[in-house]
């Protein structure tokens, strides 16, 4: 109860922002960080060990797992966190590679997929709207796409979405809401409103149907206790 | 709805007709007549919080073992939920002034549908809320994100004129707890709109 209710109720796009950065992402690193470099490329499946040789770097990267970030070769690309993508981005040491969705022909897709299906959403990762955001604001030179295409797409898609969500909110109901492939950015800006209506239909619903099927057993337990509650008000 | 929602509180101490059923003495001081007893059948305004009770427990007149109990009060229909409003709120809720009619008007409708059990009631209400709820939700959309200038404490015409504000005239008419969800929903908005644009 101590932060105020927009903030306890809900996330802030600061706070989706700080979710989103810890999804991992690919990137091509130009710097090494693994120990054992090979230096013989011609045997290495049958004796790692034998054809390896230690070049000891003065520095180790601290994490709590090795496997990624220590063993970076320049020029393979591997998967890490977004927000260490972002900071060896923001230090020239990788390109970050973008998703097979956020590209000209993967947003296409998308939107081809958005006119077909008039009722349904394409779908996109949970994180598009934010991840699109934050590489086209940190990254914009490794895209191989012209960024401000991708970002005609990106807001097309994203009206295109928000047409459809407007639609839905005609058939709100007191107890049931289906938001498939709706990423947490646009639920996020959603979901007080729709919260506050679908509260008070199921406050209107109940005072009537207390009556009706009072008698009746109780067919789920969240029902019951909203029944309780209502008739001890009157 | 909790304890301390104000609203609610407020709501409760919405004034209802009620008729009274009986003759009670000592209380004239709620019909301005301090010291008299309120005769049968006449009619007053009480708070919806101790109408209810009233209307439910009743004085024994001596005999029987208290099921024959006559209440105190008669509760009378509220002119909120008089048949010309329902006739409005079904023929164009969006145009309707919820504010004028009540500014509890949910919470209220609310309370009378519990002690009721006006299924058609609930059923006008329910439509009458998603169909604003629509409303609401496109006023709520609309974000300006430009700075609070010193224009805007100028007056409202001024910043009219600059277009900073734009408020439509439903917004005037929306009840108590239309407010908050406009305001929460608009703030949702306005956070994400500032997020993608800065």
């Amino acid at each position: 109860m101590a932060l105020p209710a927009h903030l306890s109720q809900t996330f802030s796009p600061e706070e989706i922002q700080f979710l989103v950065e810890n999804e991992p992402i690919k990137i091509f690193p130009r710097i090494t960080t693994r120990q054992q470099v090979k230096r013989n490329h011609g045997d290495d499946r049958n004796g790692f060990r034998s054809t390896t040789s230690w070049t000891p770097h003065r520095w180790r990267m601290i994490t709590t797992d090795e496997a990624p970030l220590n063993n970076m070769v320049a020029m393979q690309s591997t998967n890490v966190a977004l927000w260490i993508a972002l900071l060896l981005k923001q230090q020239a040491k990788c390109n970050i590679i973008a998703p097979e969705w956020l590209t000209v022909k993967g947003l296409d897709r998308s939107i081809q997929f958005e006119q077909t299906y008039p009722d349904r959403f394409s779908p996109l990762p949970w994180d598009w709207l934010v991840l699109s955001e934050i590489l086209f604001k940190r990254a914009s030179d490794d895209f191989h796409d012209p960024v401000h295409e991708l970002r005609n797409r990106i807001q097309d898609l994203r009206e295109m979405r928000q047409v459809k969500v407007l639609k839905g909110l005609k058939y709100l109901n007191e107890s049931h809401l289906q938001l498939d492939n709706l990423s947490l950015l646009e639920i996020n800006e959603l979901r007080s409103f729709i919260v506050n209506i679908m509260n008070k239909l199921r406050d209107i619903h109940n005072a009537f149907s207390v009556d009706e099927q009072g008698e009746s057993e109780d067919e789920d337990i969240s029902y019951g206790t909203m029944r309780d509650s209502s008739t001890n008000m009157s | 709805m909790g304890y301390f929602d104000v609203d609610d509180v407020l709501a409760d101490a919405v004034e209802v007709p009620c008729k009274f059923q009986l003759e009670v003495a000592q209380v004239g001081f709620l019909a301005g007549q301090p010291g008299e007893s309120v005769a049968r059948n006449s009619k007053l305004e009480l708070p919806l919080w101790l109408a209810r009770i009233l209307a439910i427990v009743g004085a024994g007149d001596g005999e029987g073992d208290g099921d024959g109990d006559t209440p105190f009060v008669e509760l009378l229909p509220p002119d909120t939920f008089a048949a010309r409003v329902m006739n409005a709120v079904k023929a164009d809720p969006v145009a309707l002034d919820l504010h004028a009619v009540s500014p509890y008007f949910y919470a209220l409708a609310v309370k009378w549908v519990n002690l009721f059990s006006d299924a058609e009631l609930g059923e006008t209400v329910a439509r009458l809320l998603l169909a604003r709820a629509q409303e609401i939700n496109s006023n709520a959309a609309n974000v300006t994100l430009v700075e609070r200038t010193l224009d805007d404490l100028a007056g409202p015409l001024a910043s009219r004129q600059n277009g900073v504000h734009h408020s439509s005239p439903f917004m005037l008419t929306m009840d108590e707890w239309e407010k908050t969800v406009y305001k929460e929903a608009h703030e949702a908005y306005r956070d994400s709109k500032k997020w993608l644009l800065q």
